[in-house]
């Protein structure tokens, strides 16, 4: 029952993906169809991950296998169940809300694409999760790049996109490059392409296959170094698809990394402490970097780094923790890492879902020509505010919820052996908790700057609420968020963990009393009047939106304070005319922005390849003499070379 | 939820409420002392709350759901977390109530929509309060959770109502390690309830002010509210290092004659440490906002001392 419906499913999601394109009309109803498509197959994918997930059995597909040692199936365990569940909830509320926003988009009969490649986009993720060997797992590893990269190109005519894209691509392939180098070395170790575990200690060319998958993982979730492509396609693609592909293409990559590390590695456990290590710079640096950032998208993609290193961080600490022997622990750690998956493709989906209404309404994404939109937007306020409560690990919402259970594998891991590994442990601990009270810092500010206060600017004044379909997406979303982390607990009960979390459903249950306490107490012994009067403006007659705290204003003690991590030259240089410095003459001043990956890293690699390709261009000359040498060289080369061999 | 628990619930909130405005009140009058004042009436923060609860309530026109609402969460999310450390009595926690790092975030909540009122209203005075409060509490969160670790470490458990358990069977339990504690949740509750070298709650000068300056659209009612979960948030972290450090007289069952000598002492244990409180503020100048970092970096330096204490002893 469960494998017709997953095969139903993905032909829903095929049909989705061809039938806005072979009839190429500029049509709104053939362009929700599309999204239906989405939505169904959406539905389908979460109900049938519902049962498997509580542990009623893998289903197994029967491999299509076109060429001997390749094959093509698909089976689903509990882990993949969950994935398709995350994949499922997710676009069933971006697809709701891309069928209107979609509408609201230039482009003609090109968002036909759009609505295409969507489907095509969520066809693929869900194949890499069902994906039962890892010859298939590698080709829909590529499908999903390329839909993605369609999806990112889709407003090729605003000036930043081509950059953006080609950078995406660029990533996205070395990704997969490395990735496709794991496989074939894990094949020349197993002889196989299948999910199976290697004995033993691993060897020399399980351990290379190991960095390889983790390169490839890790750059395709944006684990910093390798991050510098998310705060550039974000911004460049349309909002719905930086909500899939932040909340649920990063999960992916996850996926893919939980797959190899629980079914075919036996890991040790410095690979433990180098996802860790990986995951705490991703983290602190991920929110440092989002705290500075004013593109609203770019700030959102920043904060999908930040998370994505948490989850990284749960995942080495389960490496770390499982070998050492404490499965028990590492089983708390591990379920961190995978309930916080969920919630981050929950909140951040929501949040881009929602600062695409604000963009829309607006027609900036920069944080400092909004403000004052909780009045103009009541309803979208309220869901950007949930979704920051969430991000923030604000109980008893579900952020909250899954770094608590990370937090309570740092503070009981003091048992692992390794007295060296314990200092490790604290620092990343140490730095996991400065993580999350930036992170609250950033959306503090970001909703702040964004709703509250007065317009800074005419667009703002006059921005607007957005339909109720792009209030329904978000409105699920949001309400997830809430009852995954009050029914926290019961629903790792239900599904058959213990877990020591609290009760979040009393702790909500004891927050309303508290507030139903107070409220009555003041209905009763306090006036019930009050007054609308101007704020102080500082002595001016009337408030101006110029002098209101800006996002820049707000993050700047931690710009201070963390301005080593910046990199933010100052450069002042004056003249004067008299030796005293008095009298100015001239002057120059400037602020750069070191963007210090970029200028130390990937330009460095970038430059070294063009120098490479430059050397070897020299052998094309053009001329036909020098190939026919070419030629000749080579076949008395590889005679040579057989006649020695053979 | 047992009935025990819920006549906990009664009595930690009832007061802890009835308490807090004490103590703020006296840290006040030292205050005033060591500088020569005569200083407020002991009991003039009741009245100051009394007065405010009775005055409208003023917004400003940019002020939203967020102004109304929040000094009602905040106040809320206090009174929640104030249950997480119980203050006369200690009975068996309910549902993880008393968790450590719950305990932290709801603080972090209350905090969360502090910040927000404080850019409500669009004034320039609110925003400088929340931008600073948010960031001084990222860069003291480190710190606090290394404290709470090595608690946890020490009393091998992450429930606040273990820890006292623990802390009150064992009565001579000061070692260096609960000294070292002690030190690192002083400057902790310093750092939290924005005081002196930190912040400065006496004052509302643009350049020194942090919390005040958050609360500066606030008025009537909803004052009085923030004013009151501010002490509030004192007595419970007082308590915290209190019922940790010197535990003697917290009552282990609900008995009247034990919750009376409980109340009895907490008070006066809180008092001392109140006045502690004051003379340590009265003997500092406030720190400028750019070299508190290096505070709390002193105070992470003792809380990792703590662990490595704990980890290799």
């Amino acid at each position: 029952m469960i494998a017709e419906l997953f095969i139903l499913a993905l032909l829903v999601l095929l049909a989705g993906f061809i039938i806005p394109l072979v009839i190429r009309a500029d049509n709104t109803l053939l362009r929700t169809v599309s999204y239906g498509c989405t939505i169904l197959a959406s539905l389908i994918l979460a109900i049938l991950s519902l049962p498997v997930l509580l542990g009623s059995g893998t289903i197994t597909l029967p491999a299509y296998a076109p060429a001997g040692l390749f094959s093509i199936g698909f089976f689903i365990d509990r882990l993949a169940a969950f994935f398709l569940l995350l994949i499922g909830v997710v676009s069933f509320c971006v697809a709701l809300y891309a069928i209107e926003y979609s509408e609201h988009m230039d482009g003609g009969v090109r968002r036909n694409i759009l609505c295409g490649a969507t489907n095509l986009f969520v066809l693929a993720m869900v194949l890499v999760v069902a994906a039962a060997d890892t010859f298939s797992f590698f080709i829909f590893w590529e499908l999903m790049a390329a839909a993605s990269f369609i999806l990112v190109m889709y407003e090729y005519d605003r000036p930043a996109t081509p950059r953006a894209s080609i950078f995406y691509f660029v990533m996205t392939h070395l990704s997969a490059l490395f990735v496709m180098l794991g496989i074939l070395l894990l094949w020349f170790e197993s002889g196989s392409f299948a999910l199976e575990r290697l004995a033993g200690t691993p060897s020399l060319t399980a351990t290379c296959a190991f960095i390889c998958l983790f390169t490839g993982f890790a750059i395709k979730s944006g684990i910093i170094p390798f991050h510098k492509w998310l705060p550039y396609a974000h911004p460049a693609s349309p909002s719905p698809i930086s909500a899939l592909m932040s909340a649920v293409m990063l999960k992916v990559a996850i996926y893919g990394l939980l797959r190899f590390i629980l079914d075919v590695f036996t890991p040790e456990i410095w690979w433990g402490v180098l996802i860790l290590a990986f995951g705490t710079a991703s983290a602190v640096l991920g929110v440092i970097y989002a705290l500075k950032e004013h593109d609203l998208k770019a700030m959102l993609a920043y904060s999908s780094i930040e998370n994505v290193g948490i989850i990284f961080m749960g995942i080495g600490l389960f490496v770390v923790l499982e070998t050492s022997g404490l499965s028990v622990l590492a089983s708390i750690a591990l379920l961190g890492a995978l309930f916080h998956s969920l919630n981050h493709a929950l909140f951040k989906s929501l949040l881009f879902l929602t600062a695409g209404s604000v963009i829309h309404a607006t027609h900036t994404r920069n944080i400092e020509h909004m403000g004052g939109l909780v009045h103009r937007m009541p309803v979208t306020g309220a869901l950007f505010c949930t979704g920051s409560l969430a991000i923030a690990a604000l109980p008893p919402l579900n952020g909250f919820a899954s770094e608590l259970l990370i937090f309570m594998a740092f503070f009981t891991s003091v048992t692992v052996v390794d007295p060296l590994l314990k200092v490790f442990l604290f620092l990343c601990l140490a730095l996991f908790a400065l993580t999350s009270a930036l992170s609250a810092a950033c959306f503090v500010k970001a909703f702040g700057s964004v709703f509250l206060g007065m317009p800074r600017s005419q667009k703002s004044e006059e921005a607007h609420e957005v339909s109720p379909l792009m209030l329904l997406g978000p409105g699920i979303l949001a309400a997830a968020c809430i009852l995954l982390g009050v029914f926290a607990l019961q629903v790792m009960t239900l599904a058959g963990f213990s877990v020591p979390l609290p009760d979040l459903f009393l702790v909500g249950l004891l927050l309303l009393m508290m507030l139903a306490l107070t409220y009555a107490v003041l209905f009763f012994i306090s006036p019930r009047t009050s007054r609308v009067s101007e704020t102080w403006g500082c002595g001016m007659h009337f408030q101006e939106a110029g002098a209101e705290y800006s996002g820049h204003g707000f993050s700047e003690p931690l710009d201070i304070i963390f301005s080593p991590l910046y990199r933010t030259r100052i450069k002042n240089e004056r003249a004067f005319f008299d030796e005293h410095g008095v009298i100015f003459q001239s002057g120059t001043a400037e602020i750069k922005l070191l963007r210090v990956f970029e200028e130390y890293l990937y330009l460095p690699v970038a430059r070294g390849f063009v120098k490479i390709s430059a050397t070897i261009a020299q052998f094309q000359n053009g001329c036909l003499d020098t190939y026919i040498l070419y030629v000749f060289v080579t076949v008395i080369a590889l005679l040579v070379f057989l006649g020695w061999y053979v | 939820m047992n009935l025990e628990f819920f006549f906990y619930i009664l009595l930690n909130t009832a007061v802890v409420l009835l308490i807090a405005p004490l103590f703020s009140g006296l840290i006040k009058k030292v205050k005033a002392w060591t500088q020569g004042r005569q200083g407020p009436p002991l009991f003039q923060q009741y009245f100051v709350l009394f007065k405010l609860v009775k005055k409208e309530v003023i917004y400003s026109p940019n002020a939203s759901w967020v102004m109304r609402a929040a000094p009602f969460l905040n106040m809320a999310a206090i009174l929640v977390a104030a249950l997480f450390v119980p203050l006369v009595f200690v009975t068996e926690p309910v549902g993880g109530i008393g968790n450590v790092i719950l305990f932290l975030y709801l603080l972090a909540f209350a905090r969360f929509f502090m910040a927000l009122a404080g850019l409500d209203a669009g004034s320039s005075f609110g925003g400088m309060g929340s931008s600073r409060e948010m960031s001084i509490a990222a860069i003291i969160e480190p710190t606090t959770i290394i404290v709470f670790a090595a608690l946890a470490i020490v009393f091998k458990t992450t429930s606040i109502f273990s820890m006292f358990f623990t802390s009150a069977s064992t009565q001579a339990l000061v070692t260096p390690t609960i000294i070292l504690i002690g030190i690192s949740l002083f400057i902790i509750l310093i750092v939290e309830t924005s005081r002196i070298p930190v912040d400065n709650p006496e004052t509302h000068l643009e350049l020194t002010m942090i919390h005040e300056g958050m609360l500066l659209e606030q008025s009537g009612k909803n004052l009085a509210l923030m004013e009151l979960s501010a002490a509030v948030k004192l007595t419970v972290l007082m308590a915290l290092l209190i019922n940790l450090m010197i535990p003697a007289g917290l009552a282990l069952s609900l008995t009247a004659a034990g919750v009376v000598i409980g109340a009895v002492l907490f008070i006066l244990k809180g008092s001392v440490l109140a006045i502690i409180i004051g003379l340590f503020e009265s003997s500092m100048a406030k720190k400028r906002l750019f070299q508190v970092p290096s505070l709390f970096a002193m105070a992470f330096f003792f809380s990792t001392l703590i662990i490595i204490i704990e980890v290799f002893a």
